[in-house]
C-alpha cells in the first residue's frame, strides 16, 4: 500500500467520514435498485408481490446486516466509533461536571508540573546541539586527576587537530567572555559576550550562515590578522536592527577594529545551554582577549583554555575515537612530562559531557523524583475518583453487557471518557506549564547577575508539547484501565438485580487502600523534601556568612577592553584605589579577583606544601584562591586570626606571600602554625610562596557550602586585567558611584564601569532570593501533593461510607452509637494513613540523604522538619477522614434502610 | 460478516475486477453476470456481492458513478480504475501460477 495507493483512498476515506449521510443515503439506494429487480423478475416468474419481496429479502441474507457489513468497509469505522463514543463520554462527564472538573485540575497540577520539569531537564540534559546531526558531535576533554573536565591548551589542540584519524573535523572555542563592544571608535565600550572560535567552527558543525559567510579556515592561522567576526542572530537583530547592509561594517572589540563577516542563523543560537554568544571572532585574534596576562596562549602548551568538540566520521565508533585519544595524551605525558604528568585525555557524547561535566543533572534528578511524585498522586486520585464512579455505573454497564456489547468495546468507552477527562487536563496542564516557565523566565535577573548574554534555557517547546501530550495519554491509561477493567468484569445477575449491590470484594478495596496509602507517603515525601529545602536554607541565612555585607559598594573593570598593556591595567589599578580611598564618604576600599557568593567561578592555584612527602601519583594539590590587595580583609571585615593581612611592601619584587585560610591551615599543619610556613606553586619545583597570614573561614561560592580550603594572594605578585573595587562607604553606598565615576572618567572616559551596585543586592540575589527560587518550586510541589492527597483520602471516606450506608443504618437501628460508627468509620482511614506515613518517612529519609548528597549539607538528620511535617500532614489527614465519618455517624437509620 | 463460502478466499475479487475490466455495470447486472457466466459452479449470494464491491470501492481499484438505466431508473454503475487494472493484472497472474502448481501437483499423484 503505497503513497500512490492512497492518493485514491484518502479522498474516498474522506468522503466517508465527511459526507456519511450522503454516502448512507447512497447505500440505501443502491440497495433499494437491487431489492426492486429482484421484486420484478420474482413477479416475472409468477410468485405474488409478497413471496417475490421475502425472496428477494432472503437472497439478500439480511439487509442490515449487509448495510453494517459495508459500513466496516469503509476503514473508518473505528473512527465514527470513537467518535461516538466520545459524544457519549462528554454527555456522560456532562452530568457529574464537579467530578469532572475535579479530575482535570488534578491532571493538570500533574502534567503541568512534570512537563514544566521535563522542560528543564530537557534543556540541561537532553535537548540536542542545534546543528544538523547533532548525535555526531562529540566532547573531547583533558583530565587529571582532581579534574575529570579540563581544557586543552592551544597548542595541544593544534595536535590533536592533525594527528587524530576519527573525527571530520576537530573544533575548538574559548568560553565566553565580557567583550568590549562599540559601534563606532569614539563611543565607551559596553560589555557584551564574545567567543572566540577555531577557523572551522561552523562548518564542521554544518552551521550555514543566515548573512554573510562564516570564518574560513585560513583566517585563524596567523596570529592578529584577520580582524573578521560573525554576529550572533539575537545581537544582529537587537544591536543592528536585522539590517543586512551590517556586512563588511567596521565594529570595535575591546578596542580593535574588527569588520563584519557573516550572521549566524537563528537556528543557532551556539553550542551552550545558557550562554548565547553575540559574536564570534576567530582564534587567531586571542591577544585581543586573552585572560591569562601570565601565559601566552599560542605557545604554552599548559595555557588550558578551550573547549575542543569534534564530528566523528561516519562509520567511526567511539571506542576506537576513544583508544585513539588516549594513546595520544600517553604520548603527550612522555613528550611534555612537565605540564602533562598524569594526565589523560576522554571523548565523551553530548549526554555523557552534561551528566559528568557539572551538577546540573543533580538538580534534575531531585526534581523529575519530585514532578513524577505529584503526577504519581494525581493519577491515584483520579484513578480512584473513575473507579468509584465505575461503580456508581454498575448497573448502566450490567445493562450494556446483557443486550450484548463486547466488553472489549465497553473498556473503549471507558477509555474514551478518560483519554477525553486527560486531554482536557494535559492542555490545562500545558497552561501549567507555561506559566512555570515563563515564572522561571521572570526570575531571569536573579539567577543570572551578569552582563553576558545568557539565559533560562527553558521552554514550553515542540518536545515539551509532546511529553505533555504523552503524559496525557499515559496517564488516561494508568487511571482509566484499572476502572474500566474492574467495571465490566461485573457479575450480571448482581449487577441487574439492585442499584446498592455490595459484593464483598476484598480485592477491589485492597486496590483502593493502595492507592490512598500511596498518595499520604508520597505526599509526606514531598513536604519533607521542601522543608527540608527551607529550613537548611534558613540556616545558612542564620549563620551569617563570615564577612559584612552591608555599607558595601561593588563596582567592576576590564581594562582589556581597551587594550591595556599589562604596566597600564597595573598604574591604572594603582592611580584607582590612591584616588578612591581619598574620596570623602570612604572608610576603605579593596580590589579582589572574586566577589564573595558572586556569579564568576572561583580561580584555583596548584601547590605543593613545602616539605610535604606527595603521594606517588600526585604531584600537586589544589585549592580555590582570590586575588587581593592590601585593602581587601579590612574593607570586606575578614579577620585575620593569625599573622598578618597583605601590606603594600609586598610588592612584584618583594618575596612572594600568601594568606591562607583556618581551614587550610589545619588541612596541611594540623599541628602547628601555618604562618612562616612555604607552599611551592604548580610542584615541588615551583616558586616558594610564603604564608603570612591565617584568616578566618567565610562562605565564598554558597551560603549552604562546606568550609572549604582557601588561599589569597596580593594583587601585585599575581597581576590580573578584571578587577573590582569594593569600597565601604559610612552612607548609602550608592552616593558613592558619582565620586567614582568622575575618579574613572579622569583616568580614562572610555572605560567602562561593570555591574555597579550595592554588595548587599548581589548577596540578596545570590544568597536569598534565588534559593528562595529553588525552595517556592519544591514548596509548591509539596503543598499540590498534599493537596491532592487529602482530596483523595477525602473521597475515599466518603466513597466507602455512602456504599455502607445501609449497614450503617441497620448498625444504628441495632443500637450502635454514633461514637461506634465513628470509630469503625475512621478506624480505616487511620490505618491507611498511619501506614501512609511510616512508608513517607522512610521514603522522605531517603530522598533527605540524596539531597543531602548531592545538592548541599544541610546538617544530617533533621528532626525538626518531621517533627513539624508528621503530625501536620496526619491532623490533615484525619480531617479529611473524620468529615465523612462524622456524617456517617448521624445517618438515620430510617432515611439509610430507605435508601434506594 | 458472510463470506462466500464454496469460493476460494479472494477469488471474489478477482472475478469482479474481470467483469468490470469487460464493460462498466450496476451492482444488479453484476449479479446476472456472475450467475451466467460461472453457472451454478460458482455460487455467489448477493448478500456478499454488495459489501465486496465496497470494499472494492474503497481500496481504489472500482470507481463509482450513477447513471440512468434503459428504463430511466438511477443505478450505481462502477467501473475499473487505473489502480484496479494493475491489481486484476496482478491477481490474475496469481491465480494462474496458483492454478497451474495445483493442477501439477493433482498429474503427479496420478502418474
Amino acid at each position: 500500500m503505497g503513497p500512490q495507493h492512497w492518493r485514491y483512498t484518502i479522498p474516498l476515506r474522506l468522503r466517508s467520514l465527511f459526507r456519511r449521510r450522503h454516502v448512507e443515503q447512497e447505500l440505501n439506494e443502491e440497495l433499494q435498485f437491487h431489492l426492486e429487480k429482484k421484486l420484478a423478475e420474482g413477479i416475472a416468474r409468477g410468485l405474488s408481490p409478497k413471496e417475490a419481496r421475502y425472496a428477494a429479502m432472503r437472497a439478500m441474507g439480511g439487509l442490515e446486516q449487509r448495510k453494517e457489513e459495508m459500513r466496516d468497509m469503509r476503514r473508518i469505522h473505528w473512527l465514527t466509533d470513537f467518535l461516538d463514543d466520545a459524544r457519549f463520554a462528554i454527555r456522560s462527564l456532562g452530568r457529574t461536571p464537579g467530578l469532572a472538573a475535579f479530575v482535570v485540575i488534578t491532571l493538570a497540577l500533574g502534567i503541568g508540573m512534570t512537563s514544566a520539569t521535563f522542560s528543564m531537564v530537557d534543556a540541561l540534559i537532553f535537548r540536542p546541539y542545534p546543528v544538523p546531526h547533532p548525535s555526531g558531535v562529540v566532547t573531547l576533554v583533558s583530565t587529571t586527576q582532581d579534574k575529570s573536565f579540563d581544557n586543552f591548551s592551544y597548542r595541544e589542540y593544534l595536535d590533536i587537530r592533525d594527528k587524530t584519524k576519527s573525527y571530520e573535523g576537530v573544533i575548538v572555542y574559548a568560553d565566553m567572555e565580557a567583550v568590549g563592544f562599540s559601534a563606532g571608535p569614539g563611543a565607551t565600550p559596553r560589555v557584551r559576550g564574545g567567543m572566540m572560535v577555531s577557523g572551522n567552527y561552523f562548518h564542521v558543525l554544518g552551521v550555514e550562515p543566515r548573512l554573510g559567510r562564516g570564518f574560513r579556515e585560513d583566517e585563524d592561522q596567523v596570529p592578529g590578522r584577520d580582524a573578521v567576526v560573525v554576529l550572533g542572530p539575537d545581537f544582529w537583530k537587537h544591536e543592528f536592527a536585522s539590517d543586512p547592509s551590517v556586512l563588511g561594517r567596521t565594529v570595535r572589540l575591546n578596542g580593535k577594529e574588527f569588520i563584519v563577516i557573516g550572521v549566524a542563523p537563528e537556528s543557532f543560537p551556539g553550542m551552550l545551554i545558557f550562554g548565547h554568544p553575540d559574536f564570534y571572532m576567530p582564534l587567531a585574534m586571542a591577544r585581543v582577549f586573552s585572560t591569562n596576562l601570565r601565559k601566552n596562549f599560542f605557545e604554552d602548551r599548559d595555557d588550558r583554555e578551550l573547549n575542543v568538540k569534534a564530528r566523528l566520521k561516519p562509520g567511526t565508533t567511539l571506542e576506537q575515537a576513544r583508544n585513539e585519544l588516549a594513546v595520544l595524551a600517553k604520548n603527550f605525558e612522555s613528550e611534555y612530562p612537565k605540564v602533562n604528568r598524569s594526565r589523560s585525555a576522554a571523548v565523551y557524547t553530548q549526554f555523557e559531557t552534561r551528566t559528568l561535566e557539572d551538577g546540573n543533572w543533580k538538580f534534575c534528578v531531585i526534581f523529575l523524583i519530585l514532578a513524577l511524585a505529584v503526577m504519581l498522586v494525581a493519577c491515584t486520585n483520579v484513578a480512584g475518583l473513575l473507579l468509584s464512579r465505575a461503580r456508581a455505573r454498575t448497573r448502566e454497564i450490567a445493562v450494556r453487557l446483557a443486550i450484548g456489547a463486547s466488553r472489549f468495546r465497553l473498556i473503549r468507552l471507558l477509555l474514551t471518557e478518560s483519554l477525553i477527562l486527560s486531554s482536557l487536563g494535559g492542555l490545562a496542564g500545558i497552561a501549567i506549564g507555561y506559566g512555570f516557565v515563563e515564572w522561571f523566565h521572570s526570575k531571569q535577573n536573579i539567577i543570572f547577575m551578569t552582563d553576558l548574554p545568557v539565559g533560562v534555557p527553558f521552554n514550553m517547546d515542540t518536545r515539551a508539547l509532546l511529553v505533555s501530550l504523552a503524559l496525557s495519554v499515559v496517564s488516561a491509561l494508568l487511571c482509566g484501565l484499572a476502572p474500566a477493567l474492574q467495571g465490566t468484569s461485573t457479575d450480571l445477575v448482581n449487577g441487574l438485580k439492585s442499584a446498592d449491590v455490595d459484593v464483598p470484594g476484598r480485592k477491589r478495596l485492597w486496590g483502593r487502600n493502595m492507592l490512598v496509602v500511596a498518595q499520604v507517603s508520597t505526599s509526606l515525601m514531598l513536604l519533607t523534601a521542601s522543608f527540608l529545602m527551607a529550613r537548611s536554607f534558613q540556616h545558612s541565612l542564620l549563620d551569617g556568612t563570615g564577612f559584612a555585607k552591608d555599607h558595601l559598594l561593588m563596582v567592576g573593570f576590564d581594562p582589556r577592553l581597551e587594550q591595556y598593556s599589562a604596566a597600564q591595567t597595573k598604574q591604572f589599578y594603582k592611580l584607582l584605589a590612591e584616588r578612591v580611598r581619598e574620596t570623602p564618604g570612604v572608610q576603605s576600599a579593596a580590589l579582589t579577583q572574586t566577589v564573595p557568593l558572586g556569579q564568576d567561578g572561583l580561580d584555583g592555584v596548584a601547590f605543593v606544601p613545602d616539605g610535604f612527602q606527595m603521594p606517588r601519583d600526585r604531584e600537586s594539590f589544589t585549592s580555590a584562591m582570590d586575588t587581593v590587595d592590601e585593602g581587601y580583609f579590612e574593607t570586606m571585615g575578614i579577620p585575620v586570626l593569625r599573622g598578618r593581612g597583605f601590606r603594600v611592601s609586598d610588592t612584584a619584587e618583594a618575596p612572594r606571600v600568601a594568606v591562607v585560610n583556618e581551614q587550610f591551615a589545619k588541612h596541611y599543619w594540623p599541628a602547628g602554625d601555618a604562618v612562616g610556613k612555604y607552599i611551592r606553586l604548580e610542584n615541588g619545583a615551583g616558586v616558594p610562596v610564603e604564608i603570612v597570614g591565617v584568616a578566618q573561614i567565610i562562605k565564598y561560592q554558597d551560603t549552604r557550602e562546606k568550609p572549604m580550603d582557601f588561599v589569597y594572594m596580593p594583587l601585585a605578585q599575581h597581576p590580573l586585567s578584571r578587577m573590582t573595587l569594593m569600597l565601604r562607604s559610612s552612607a548609602d553606598p550608592l552616593q558613592l558611584v558619582l565620586p567614582v565615576k568622575e575618579i574613572v572618567r579622569a583616568l580614562d572616559a572610555n572605560l567602562p564601569m561593570l555591574q555597579t551596585r550595592p554588595y548587599e543586592d548581589l548577596y540578596l540575589n545570590m544568597a536569598v532570593k534565588g534559593p528562595q527560587i529553588a525552595t517556592d518550586l519544591v514548596g509548591t510541589m509539596g503543598a499540590v501533593g498534599l493537596f491532592l492527597a487529602v482530596a483523595g483520602l477525602y473521597g475515599l471516606v466518603a466513597y466507602n461510607v455512602s456504599r455502607r450506608t445501609r449497614e450503617i443504618g441497620i448498625r444504628i437501628a441495632l443500637g450502635a452509637l454514633s461514637s461506634d460508627v465513628l470509630r469503625l468509620v475512621m478506624g480505616k482511614g487511620l490505618m491507611l494513613v498511619g501506614t501512609g506515613t511510616v512508608i513517607g518517612l522512610a521514603m522522605g529519609f531517603a530522598l533527605e540523604q540524596l539531597m543531602n548528597s548531592m545538592l548541599f549539607d544541610a546538617g544530617g538528620v533533621d528532626i525538626v522538619a518531621y517533627v513539624i511535617v508528621v503530625p501536620s500532614l496526619f491532623l490533615v489527614t484525619m480531617l479529611a477522614a473524620y468529615v465523612p465519618a462524622r456524617r456517617a455517624s448521624r445517618i438515620a437509620p430510617t432515611q439509610a434502610l430507605r435508601y434506594e | 460478516m458472510s463470506k462466500p463460502s464454496d469460493l476460494v478466499q479472494g477469488t471474489l475479487d478477482l472475478l469482479l475486477l474481470k467483469i468490470l475490466a469487460l464493460q462498466p455495470m450496476n451492482g444488479w447486472a453484476i449479479s446476472l453476470r456472475l450467475k451466467s457466466i460461472s453457472g451454478d459452479v460458482l455460487q455467489v449470494s448477493e448478500g456478499s456481492l454488495y459489501p465486496a464491491l465496497h470494499k472494492l470501492e474503497q481500496e481504489g481499484w472500482i470507481t463509482a458513478e450513477w447513471k440512468q438505466t434503459e428504463n430511466n431508473r438511477r443505478a450505481k454503475f462502477y467501473s475499473l480504475t487505473r489502480l484496479g487494472r494493475k491489481q486484476l493484472e496482478s491477481e490474475a497472474a496469481n491465480w494462474q501460477r496458483l492454478s497451474s502448481a495445483i493442477s501439477q501437483v493433482i498429474r503427479l499423484e496420478e502418474a
